[in-house]
């Protein structure tokens, strides 16, 4: 298989107020191609920044980050948004949709930011997506017209709309009851095994244990990882870090 | 109050940003206030200003040298209804010379010191020094012939030899006026310089101005003078509400555009402030509801905003008035020149009253009405939605401009705009002002060159005037018959005309070639030479009450024994006298005012005309009797001026509306942070970003230009229409080029653009982490 993420002595330093902040302690992580990763830890560990660094949100201090052969320390603001756009999925925990947009247009947005002229083809893709995820009936109603587990398939449409190499989740279900987080989580194992590289941020042993693999953070430093599946050696381990 | 206190210094000092443009908005709009009142207070009653700082004589007698000695003066000047005279003044008739044209003036002694009574206003230079040929023109001479202030002017002596004298400075005087009576320019001198080029005393005239107890005492004034002097010894005399009337008719043109302006300022600015503040507060929905969450009460809540921003207020509104103060003289000591009066600064107290309460007032009322909306927001919902309210829709504009394809970016700016209605529409309706102010400039101006093309609209049917002296009536209509380039002529007369109520004001008598000219004839129909038929400003027929069709009984040039009945036939565009004038046929009336004849010519020329031969021909010698003088410009240069005054204006409320674009852009960056970072994570480029504002803010100002078009052509018509009224013209033909009303749509895209592309590009650096970060 084929390493589509490949983060060598991943450095990111924060400051504020004049006070140094170091959230990745030099990590090192290499992902193949079509796995279903988690990443734990708890608030603080540098999870979510590392996220951010592997989908191009932001740059490290130190280190290099490579996603399907492309550098991201090299790339300027227009190349990452335009690398985020075709090669990246987000789904966030707060869902991030734009209010004033339908639940179609939020998920047809980055389609049309990357091409506006294929509008059909777009529609027939979004179509599809929304009718995938059990979300069709809503695609005219806005995302505060639906519940938290709707908006989070509406965000997860909207990741999936450019067909993306890597799929970042960040605490998918932190926002959702368990049967909503539970349906979320189905979704996204349903995209593994059609093929998606998926990463996911979590502290929630549950959600982890969809995973293939489970890497644990802790204070910048990966400490341990475990095979997905079961939740409980997770939970266990995630006690042991407090 | 202490906890609202502690917010408020924190809201200020930690939030520079924030504080800055309600700090920058208060004192730009103080600012533009004050120049906005300045020009206002400027336009005040110029002629009463003028006419108190220079102490101006209420009644202005000219003798008749033949029945007036010295001491009759001192006896005037005993009577109790005199309160100041300017003791006895000097003059002669002569004739000038400037930029090769002659012209016949009344050159007045000054005496040595500045006097009492009567003072002039220099509008420029100086007075003439005692011992030095010196002259200061009168300001209507220099109207009419742009005479070189520092240059020199040609003008005759007693014996006919022309010398040249330096012109030392121009000035204003307040009893100068021919609405009523016949009076050339004046040119001053000094008393030797006088004595020098007319040695003959004898054949100066004399005159003297009176200040009177009782200003509305003139024609009582005038009664005793006339009881104490020969019947014939006053030749005439101004009486200062004739000329005040007159003056303030001047004005009115300056008034009317100024004043518009001036309220389009005002209007504007209170627009900025209200928009901007309530923006301002808008954006800090999601604060309220923090505060109310930790335990602020509404009411505190509205202390703390009004207060920050009232504090903000207070100190930003001084500093524009200080700035407008020092700003005002650039454009209004020419305001105030063009007005004939002095420039008043921005000084008083009840301008620094309402420049230091209006702007703060509005942001009050602005503050209050948007924190009391944020107040009443449940807290739950302005903590999670701020100001980006949860039932905003994807409007049905942002739906067509999808479907028809065009750049997502215009799509979502779109939904923004529609999303803010209120404050796109105070931005909306601030480009609009700006629109409609060009357009106004733009429309005046292709009006103007309508009539420029067509001057007949104005009622100036010729191409060039000859004036005589010496040489005869005939003669001279000989000599124009054969003049190389002469198309057609007649010649003018005008004489003096009363009614039964003794009312007075100007005849027309005309005789010669009428039907060659274009007279625009705006009711009725051209008059017949030689009957009693006559057509007649709208001036006059609103003044006397007449309508065309009615019948009209005069006496002309005091012939009381002769009153001669004329039928008013029509009513054509009368330039002069406030449209005031009457145009009848000399040979009609000629018999009944024996021994006056015309002295003016009005002359069509060939397209092919040589000006140089035609003056050589009329002109010729040393010492020609003849003048002719070529009508280039039939606009005053005031017209001019305000062309400029109002473009200037429209350029500040186009920079008002700029600064308006950037509030909004600004604050629309501020509320829609986490929108843009949601944007920039699934792939929206810095530049796609910096399009949604830009687009959004162009798309505003193609909507503004799209009915400030209209509303511009419309206002600007309606207020010539009034102007045209008072002038006595008829219907207004307005006109705008079309190139350029075409070229306007650019240009409020490009400045809307312009005053989103700063805002813009802060929004494309806005940084996803922090935002993702700050959830």
């Amino acid at each position: 298989m084929n390493t589509l993420v490949k983060a060598t002595d991943v450095q990111k330093v924060y400051t504020t107020g004049g006070v140094a902040f170091e959230a990745l302690k030099g990590v090192s992580l290499a992902i193949e191609e079509g796995c279903f990763w988690a990443i734990m830890g708890h608030s603080g560990s540098g999870k979510s920044t590392l996220l951010h660094l592997i989908g191009g949100l932001d740059q490290p201090t130190a280190g290099s980050v490579r996603v399907n052969e492309h550098d991201l320390t090299t790339m300027n603001e227009t190349e990452l948004a335009k690398f985020r756009r075709k090669h990246i999925g987000f789904i966030f925990q707060f869902f991030n949709l734009v209010d004033n947009l339908s639940v179609r247009a939020n998920v047809e947005l980055p389609a049309l930011l990357a091409n506006s002229r294929n509008r059909s083809q777009i529609r027939t893709r979004s179509d599809r997506l929304l009718e995938r995820l059990g979300i069709d009936r809503h695609a005219d109603k806005h995302p505060w017209e639906l519940s938290g587990g709707e908006q989070q398939r509406v965000a997860i449409a909207r990741a999936l709309i450019n067909a993306p190499t890597l799929l970042l989740a960040d605490e998918p279900t932190g926002n959702l009851d368990s049967n909503s987080g539970e349906r979320v989580l189905r979704i996204l194992q349903e995209c593994h095994e059609s093929g998606q590289t998926i990463l996911m941020v979590t502290h929630d042993p549950l959600a982890a244990a969809e995973a293939k693999r489970v890497l644990f953070l802790h204070d910048g430093e990966f400490v341990g990882a475990l095979p997905g599946g079961d939740p409980e050696p997770i939970a266990k381990r995630m006690t042991e870090l407090k | 109050m202490q906890a609202i206190w502690q917010k408020v210094k924190a809201d200020i000092l930690t939030r520079p940003l924030i504080s800055l443009l309600v700090f920058v908005t208060v004192a730009t709009s103080s600012m533009l206030l004050t120049l906005a009142l300045a020009t206002l207070t400027n336009l005040n009653a110029p002629y009463d200003r003028s006419f108190e700082e220079l102490n101006a004589a209420h009644l202005w007698l000219y003798f008749d040298r033949s029945f007036v000695q010295q001491r009759d003066v001192e006896r005037i000047e005993a009577l109790p209804i005199v309160a100041q005279s300017t003791g006895l003044r000097y003059n002669a008739m002569s004739q000038v010379r400037i930029h090769g044209s002659r012209t016949w003036v009344s050159l007045r002694a000054l005496p040595e010191e500045t006097p009492e009574v009567n003072r002039l206003l220099i509008i420029e230079g100086q007075r003439p020094r005692s011992r030095e040929d010196e002259l200061l023109v009168s300001k209507d001479l220099d109207d009419l012939y742009e005479v070189p202030i520092g240059g020199s002017i040609g003008i005759a002596k007693a014996d006919g030899e022309e010398i040249l004298l330096p012109v030392v400075g121009l000035a204003y005087n307040a009893m100068w006026d021919t609405y009523r009576s016949d009076q050339p320019p004046y040119v001053y001198v000094s008393l030797d310089t006088l004595q020098s080029l007319y040695p003959d005393e004898s054949s100066w005239g004399w005159s003297v101005g009176l200040r009177l107890t009782d200003p509305d005492g003139v024609e009582d004034a005038l009664a005793q003078i006339e009881q104490l002097l020969h019947e014939d010894a006053v030749e005439s005399h101004t009486d200062w509400r004739d000329v005040r009337r007159s003056a303030i008719f001047g004005a009115r043109l300056n008034f009317i555009f100024l004043g518009a302006f001036s309220f389009f300022t005002i209007l504007a600015t209170i627009l900025v402030v209200a928009s901007s503040i309530g923006s301002i507060v808008l954006s800090q929905y999601r604060q309220i509801g923090i505060l109310k969450a930790i335990g602020f009460t509404q009411r505190q809540v509205l202390w703390l905003y009004v207060g920050q921003y009232l504090l903000l207020s207070f100190i930003g509104a001084p500093i524009g008035l200080l700035g407008g103060v020092l700003l005002s003289p650039l454009p209004l000591k020419n305001v105030a020149a063009s007005l004939s009066t002095t420039f008043r600064p921005p000084i008083e107290p009840h301008l620094i009253a309402i420049v230091l309460t209006v702007p703060p007032g509005v942001v009050l009322l602005s503050t209050l009405s948007a924190a009391v909306r944020g107040a009443k927001l449940p807290i739950i919902q302005a903590i999670a939605t701020g100001a980006e309210a949860p039932e905003e829709n994807d409007s049905w504009l942002g739906r067509t401009i999808s479907r028809l394809g065009l750049p997502i970016v215009l799509t979502l700016g779109v939904n923004e705009i529609l999303a803010n209605a209120l404050r796109s529409l105070m931005t909306g309706v601030n480009l609009t002002l700006g629109v409609l102010g060009i357009v106004f400039g733009l429309t005046l101006n292709g009006t103007l060159d309508v009539y420029r093309q067509n001057p007949s609209l104005l009622g100036i049917v010729h191409d060039a005037q000859v004036t005589r002296q010496r040489t005869g009536d005939l003669q001279t209509c000989h000599l124009l018959e054969r003049a190389p380039g002469v198309d057609a002529f007649y010649s003018e007369l005008r004489l003096e005309a009363e009614i039964p109520e003794e009312r007075a004001f100007t005849v027309r008598a005309v005789d010669g070639d009428l039907h060659a000219f274009p007279f625009h004839i705006s009711e009725g129909r051209m008059l017949r030479p030689n009957t009693n038929e006559a057509i007649a400003g709208r001036g006059l027929l609103n003044w006397l009450d007449l309508s065309v069709g009615d019948e009209v009984t005069l006496v002309l040039e005091d012939r009381e024994t002769h009153p001669i009945v004329f039928k008013i036939v029509g009513q054509y565009p009368e330039p002069a006298n406030m449209g005031q004038m009457m145009m009848v046929s000399w040979p009609a009336i000629d018999r009944w005012v024996q021994g006056l004849e015309p002295r003016t010519y009005l002359l069509q020329l060939t397209p092919d005309h040589d000006p140089e031969r035609l003056k050589a021909f009329l002109e010729p010698g040393r010492d020609p009797d003849l003048n002719l003088t070529f009508l280039e410009n039939a606009f005053p240069d005031d017209v001019v001026y305000l062309q400029m005054a109002i473009f200037g204006l429209s350029v500040i409320l186009i920079g008002i509306a700029l600064i308006n674009v950037f509030n909004t852009t600004l604050l629309a960056m501020q509320e829609k942070m986490r929108t843009i970072g949601i944007l920039k994570t699934i792939g929206m480029t810095p530049l796609q970003v910096l399009g949604m504002f830009t687009m959004a803010a162009g798309f505003l100002g193609f909507l503004a230009t799209l009915l400030g078009l209209p509303l511009g052509i419309s206002f600007t018509k309606g207020l010539l229409t009034v102007l045209s009224s008072h002038f006595g013209f008829g219907e207004v033909v307005v006109n705008i080029h079309p190139l350029y009303a075409f070229l306007l749509v650019p240009l409020m895209i490009g400045v809307s653009i312009l005053g989103s592309l700063i805002p813009g590009r802060w929004a494309t650096r806005v940084s996803i982490v922090d935002v993702l970060r700050s959830e």
